[in-house]
């Protein structure tokens, strides 16, 4: 626990702030429902919408929510093929089933990165969750 | 402005800045008990009545929060939170005098780092030099907030020169505690910086939580090369 804390501090403490040092292969995170055995297909979780108008973005300077959760799922998703599995799993299960409210079957997410090969921008799944009962994920 | 001033503004910015992050994850409905607690730090903060034991409270729940997420839930912004916090704490708890100065000093000084570092690992960088990496950042990044600001990446002039503003600004900003209108001039194109970086990239938090250390800024400024 006290190594945890101090290991969660000092990064804190003594930022490197290096922000945007690269821009690296970008996560998207995608889900399916399971029902009855039958795979759905895959879609995209929090979606970015199409336009954002000015007014929305000088609400969103007090109010912001929803993309707030879009970056932590982000953050997760690095976390997660860094290696930190258990809690960014966990993370990701509940906000996505946040969605699902009413929904039943078996969840299943899977993690694309997107790359530029050329002109165009291409997906790799680097990482796919075992499928986990909607029921049972905590919101 | 005093130290005794500087530390009471900031303690004001950051509760507001607290306030909003709170109330977001409160009404979201997700672990009300922790920003619960926030929220009523921020609010005795905002009183000043003993505001020492507001800043201890904010800075425990912090240490909870950074455990509840493991790890900030909105990167740098949730670093910034917490080492505003953290100088606070040490600025009360530390006695009257240099130790005081110091803790402040200490968050002035990650203010300015926190530009200059930025800008200087860009500089280096030649996908960031070129352009390139700020096209990326359009073309396929999850920062944009909509798809159809990724039309942006079809503007490499105009990320070119956006690049080079930002990679110029965050280098030379060091050489604005020189002068305190140099100073003011840094932080409002700072400020502006912050606030496009909201409206495109949905980093709202950072716009408010990096103001909130500016008064340790100009109070450093004063006091390292005030007359």
């Amino acid at each position: 626990m006290l190594l945890k804390t101090v290991s969660l501090l000092l990064p804190v403490l003594f930022p490197s702030w290096r922000f945007f040092k690269t821009v690296g292969p970008s996560p998207r995170v995608e889900y399916r429902l399971i029902v009855q055995g039958k795979e759905g297909a895959w879609q995209e979780s929090h979606p970015i919408p199409e336009r954002v108008s000015l007014g929305q973005m000088a609400r969103r300077m007090v109010w912001n929510p929803e993309r707030n959760t879009q970056l932590y799922m982000v953050s997760l998703s690095e976390r997660l093929v860094s290696g930190v599995v258990d809690h960014s799993v966990g993370e990701l299960n509940r906000m996505i089933a946040e969605r699902l409210v009413g929904q039943a079957g078996d969840l299943q997410f899977r993690l694309m990165f997107l790359v530029p090969e050329g002109d165009q921008i291409v997906g790799e799944v680097l990482y796919e969750s075992t499928p986990v009962s909607l029921a049972e994920v905590t919101l | 402005m005093s130290l005794d001033a500087i530390i009471r503004l900031t303690e004001i910015m950051l509760a507001l800045a607290v306030l909003q992050q709170s109330v977001e994850h409160f009404l979201g409905g997700r672990d009300r008990a922790l920003f619960g607690v926030r929220i009523l730090a921020c609010l005795w903060m905002l009183t000043g009545w003993h505001s020492d034991g507001a800043v201890v409270t904010l800075w425990l729940t912090g240490l909870v929060y950074l455990h509840r997420f493991n790890g900030p839930y909105n990167g740098g912004a949730d670093k910034m939170t917490m080492l505003i916090t953290t100088c606070l704490m040490a600025a009360h708890l530390a006695p009257p005098g240099q130790w005081q100065e110091l803790a402040m000093a200490y968050l002035a000084v990650q203010l300015v780092l926190s530009y200059f570092v930025s800008g200087y690992v860009k500089i280096v960088n030649p996908e960031w030099r070129s352009g390139r990496a700020l096209v990326d950042v359009f073309r396929f990044s999850a920062y944009p907030v909509s798809e159809s600001l990724r039309s942006w990446a079809a503007r490499p002039r105009l990320l070119w020169l956006m690049s080079w503003s930002v990679m110029g600004f965050e280098v030379i900003f060091p050489l604005a505690l020189l002068h305190p209108v140099a100073l003011w001039i840094g932080m409002a194109i700072a400020a502006t910086f912050h606030l496009a970086n909201a409206c495109l990239f949905g980093l709202n938090r950072f716009f408010w939580i990096w103001l909130c250390a500016y008064p340790s800024l100009i109070w450093f400024q004063d006091r390292v090369f005030g007359g």
